[in-house]
């Protein structure tokens, strides 16, 4: 049934997949054409750009929206601090939620790498934050499986 | 802008095109199939896949992959024959991954035809590689290297024979399962992989060591080769008609010629002592080839049966041969392909070198710990060394191999890369977080319902009793013994399994409420398809006849005890669980359980088994167990455990005895009041068979919820609302224990408390055996008899009588407010 509970889930899943797709898109869809085309200082000015709105949108709009409707969900499904040891639900929502810590460590990483002039070292970061994504979705999967 | 860090696509307009050497394609697929093989490795307990997808993901994908590309390059290379056609060579490997994926697909999904048709297509290639080897041979222009091309066509016939023999064990093994076995990992690992490696290593450990080939080293080549044939073929027959003298004949011939083909190798590697991986991988390598052919010519020729050696040596021979030689081979071959010009080449070189000791140190030190037999964690802590080092191998490889075959040459220096590492670390986090999401089971609610256990044996390719049949939510556990010489493991539809029990082993599966047919078999390759399964069936109704709702108890617990399994280690997992039992005829408590019923399982061994159990608390308290069969340190083993968490108890049963088991938190007599206790049954050595045996745990029954006060007040007070044997009181009045006159009847008796005695009694006859605490009071052929068996609380043994004729005969507490309050049952005795 329709109810208010839908749409928070709607939003919890949008935002999720807003920030992963965006990810992947910026990752495997822009990048490389971005390298192949554009001379150096073009490519370093248009990437930091891109690079800065998405951190804004990221923490302006999609990490506040997350965890509220995360928290209404967590509540909703009867989550307690004492649930989140158990097996079963309480221990892969522990695991979700610390897996998407790490991926925001390694986007801070990415970020803090990318303005230092380390390309290697945010590349890793940024790659290694996308497939932890995935595993975060992954999780999440679990979290509604049967 | 330069190309050379050119990443991604080709300017819009132009035809993108892989650009890189065919050698780097396939040395790519070689990689692939071992990060394919690790991560399998690590994930297939978790996945619920086989260890065998590991193997030959590992085996049939990478080893098998690596010896095609590179047997190909050294005889163009060294035979200066003309290179076949990349055309042709693409074509090969696409057959031979096609053929790969087919075989393990078919026998992931258990489709035969789908395994076999993959395994005639490694065999046919195979066959078509030693054709081609043998045709260049007699057209290449050095005749000195002539010797390489035999070995490689020797080796590509022993897999096109071995594969045949695999693809009849994915069908079953018509028959001949273990013989065929033998020979199919003995004609692919000492022959397919085994001679490749030697017939390249006469040329790489030069290479690998910077000095010149010795004088004499074609000759022995050439030498060795037919001695290694041999052996090879008389082991591979051995094993095939099971005349171990003729296997073991053949492995020491092929040992020795293996041992004389190696030994400048070792005298060299000791003069030199390089710095760098190389080298030490392929000593390590074959240094644990000899040991492996060496520990089993000698294992054999004592007489152990070939399935329990071979499955024993096999990690030695797979991750301490196979895995090193392979990264040992391409930590010196890839430079040279990867690389243009000898500034790339050392690129390459310090990527494949980076961490090289740790590495080096991490596989050799795996080999022992998953090949020895350790307990507890060893095991695990050393797939998890090889899996780091083989995958961290994996990881840096191909992030030189990845950018040269796509874009066909290296990133400039300190230009991109970066990626692998990231996906790496981010997947590594994910599994890491998997892992834990999944740990401590499903957390859901312990199934209810009656629960039955039945004994399952694996043996000679068939599950026994092949079907069981029981009440529709019925509560099955089955438990699972193993009595065979080769390993097996029992997984049913649902999802539950054993793990790969070897041979006497015992594991206790939980099969839950069976609602519908379900089925069951062994996931070993080609056991399911040689007839290893099973069916559970819901067929009788549900036993609740007006008559017993009214007088007695629902499902009376089934009291005959069964003999030890056959095995002597025992693994059981128990469950803590609390549930609604009927403590006696109509009234239903909640009750604080193992595994489901009070008593709790049985566990029945010989002197000096060994007992490993697995105490999950499912339950809502903390709850911990004390097993008086065993004697040790309580501190760690007997600790409390909190809701969710889990311990491991090991001891070795090293007296014979009726013992106690019970949970041993505090107040131990509000646990132990509630339900929580079991008995242990270790045979005295050299106990007479007899026609039956019943076990009878009895004790003080207290009614009430667990814990509360009104409960509570009566156990401080020893006060009990009844008594009870095999925690009921009186379920035996209307389901009697069976017996016939003259039949020697064995009856196990433990008071489990938590208090009072128990002084055990058969109403019309007389124990001319009684065994307690350890002690034969009364053997028969004395004069005297025995009325009771008197036993103080926790003290267990054995009375044992013959019934004179016919009758009922009521069985007792002979402290009669005991009896009269529920201690007390019937056995009926018929002609």
């Amino acid at each position: 049934m329709i109810d208010v509970w839908t749409l928070v889930r709607f939003v919890h899943v949008v935002g999720a997949a807003l920030w992963v797709g965006g990810q992947l898109t910026l990752t495997a869809v822009v990048l490389p054409p971005v390298r192949a085309l554009l001379g150096l200082e073009q490519r370093a000015t248009l990437l930091r750009s891109v690079g800065r709105r998405f951190a804004v949108v990221t923490m302006a709009v999609l990490l506040p929206s997350q965890i509220a409707t995360g928290w209404l969900l967590a509540w909703r499904h009867g989550v307690t601090w004492q649930s989140l040891a158990e097996p079963g639900y309480g221990r892969v929502l522990v695991a979700k939620l610390t897996l998407f810590a790490l991926v925001m460590a390694a986007t801070s990483v990415h970020g803090i790498a990318q303005g230092k002039g380390r390309p290697r070292l945010a590349r890793t970061a940024s790659v290694a934050a996308l497939t932890g994504s995935l595993g975060v979705v992954l999780l999440a999967t679990g979290l509604v499986g049967g | 802008m330069s190309t050379s860090i050119d990443l991604g696509l080709a300017p819009p307009g132009r035809p993108r095109r892989l650009k890189g050497p065919l050698t780097a394609w396939g040395n790519l697929l070689v990689l692939a199939w071992l990060a394919v093989a690790v991560t399998l490795l690590v994930t297939h307990d978790a996945l619920g896949l086989p260890a065998w997808l590991a193997l030959h993901a590992f085996l049939l994908g990478a080893v098998t992959n690596a010896i095609i590309v590179w047997s190909e390059h050294f005889v163009a290379a060294l035979c200066r024959a003309p290179s076949p056609p990349e055309r042709r060579m693409a074509l090969g490997l696409a057959v031979l991954n096609a053929s790969v994926l087919l075989v393990l697909l078919g026998v992931l999904l258990d489709v035969h035809w789908l395994a076999g048709t993959g395994a005639t297509g490694v065999s046919v290639l195979a066959t078509v590689h030693a054709w081609h080897l043998l045709r260049t041979r007699r057209r290449a222009l050095a005749g000195s290297y002539a010797y390489l091309t035999a070995y490689y066509a020797a080796a590509s016939a022993s897999l096109a024979v071995g594969g045949v023999f695999g693809g009849a064990l994915t069908a079953g093994g018509l028959g001949g399962y273990g013989r065929m076995w033998g020979a199919h990992v003995h004609l692919t690992l000492l022959g397919w992989l085994g001679l490749s490696v030697l017939g390249t290593l006469f040329t790489l450990w030069p290479t690998a060591l910077r000095v010149h080939m010795p004088d004499g080293s074609v000759r022995t080549a050439r030498r060795c080769l037919p001695v290694l044939l041999a052996g090879l073929a008389l082991a591979a027959t051995g094993f095939a008609v099971a005349v171990t003298q003729l296997a073991v004949a053949g492995l020491v011939l092929y040992a020795a010629a293996t041992a004389v083909c190696l030994a400048p190798f070792a005298t060299a590697l000791l003069r030199t002592r390089p710095a760098r991986s190389a080298p030490w991988l392929l000593a390590a390598a074959t240094g644990w080839l000899l040991v492996a052919l060496g520990a089993e010519s000698v294992w054999l020729a004592a007489g152990t049966p070939v399935s329990t050696v071979v499955d024993r040596l096999l990690p030695m021979v797979v991750v301490g041969f196979g895995a090193q030689i392979l990264v040992g081979a391409l930590t010196q071959l890839l430079p040279a392909v990867l690389g243009r010009g000898p500034a790339e080449h050392k690129r390459v070189a310090a990527v494949l070198d980076r961490l090289w000791l740790p590495r080096l140190v991490a596989a050799n030190a795996a080999v022992p710990l998953v090949v020895l037999g350790l307990p507890g964690p060893w095991p695990l802590l050393g797939w998890a060394l090889a899996a780091g080092a083989f995958g961290g191998f994996a990881v840096l490889a191909l992030s030189v191999a990845a950018p040269v075959a796509v874009h066909g040459a290296l990133p400039a220096p300190r230009q991109g890369g970066g990626s692998l590492a990231g996906v790496a670390l981010g997947a590594a986090a994910t599994l890491v977080a998997a892992g834990f999401a999944v740990s401590g089971g499903t957390g859901g609610p312990a199934p209810d319902g009656p629960v039955r256990t039945v004994d399952v044996e694996l043996a000679a390719m068939r599950v026994s009793p092949a079907v069981i049949t029981v009440a529709e939510g019925t509560h099955l556990m089955l438990r699972v013994t193993n009595a065979d010489a080769m390993p097996h493991d029992l997984r049913l539809a649902g999802g539950a399994h054993t793990s790969r029990l070897s041979q006497g082993e015992t594991e206790l599966l939980d099969a839950g409420v069976i609602d519908g047919e379900l089925t069951g078999w062994c996931t070993i390759a080609g056991h399911r398809a040689a007839g290893m399964t099973m069916t559970i069936r819901t067929g009788e109704s549900p036993p609740s006849t007006q008559d017993d709702a009214v007088h007695g108890v629902a499902q009376p617990r089934n009291a005959a005890l069964a003999p030890a399994p056959r095995g002597t280690v025992h693994r059981v997992r128990l469950r803590v669980t609390e549930r609604e039992i009927e403590i006696a005829p109509g009234r239903h408590e909640r009750r604080w359980t193992f595994g489901g019923t009070v008593p709790g399982p049985v566990l029945r061994g010989r002197v000096g088994d060994r007992f490993e159990i697995t105490l999950v608390n499912d339950g809502t308290v903390g709850h911990s167990i004390d097993f008086h069969a065993g004697a040790l340190a309580p501190n760690e083993p007997m600790r409390t455990i909190e809701p969710g968490q889990r311990l491991v108890y090991r001891f070795t049963a090293t007296r014979a005895g009726a013992w106690l088991y019970h949970c041993s938190t505090m107040p131990m007599s509000q646990h132990i009041a509630n339900g929580m206790y079991g008995a242990v049954i270790i045979d005295p050595p050299r106990l007479p068979p007899v026609d039956r045996e019943y076990l009878l745990v009895g004790g003080e029954l207290y009614g009430g919820a667990p814990g509360s006060d009104a409960q509570v007040s009566r156990i401080v007070q020893g006060r009990p609302d009844g008594w009870h044997f095999n925690g009921a009181a009186g379920q035996y009045d209307h389901a009697p224990l069976p017996a016939r006159t003259g039949e020697r009847v064995r009856f196990w008796v433990v008071n489990a408390g938590p208090g009072g005695t128990l002084s055990f009694h058969v109403v019309g006859g007389q124990f001319d055996t009684v065994y307690k605490e350890g002690a034969w009071l009364l053997r028969p052929g004395a004069a005297g008899g025995a009325q009771t068996l008197d036993l103080a609380a926790a003290q267990g043994g054995f009375a044992e009588l013959t019934f004179p004729e016919p009758g009922r005969y009521p069985f007792v507490d002979h402290d009669m407010r005991h009896a009269e309050g529920g201690a007390h049952g019937i056995v009926a005795v018929t002609r």
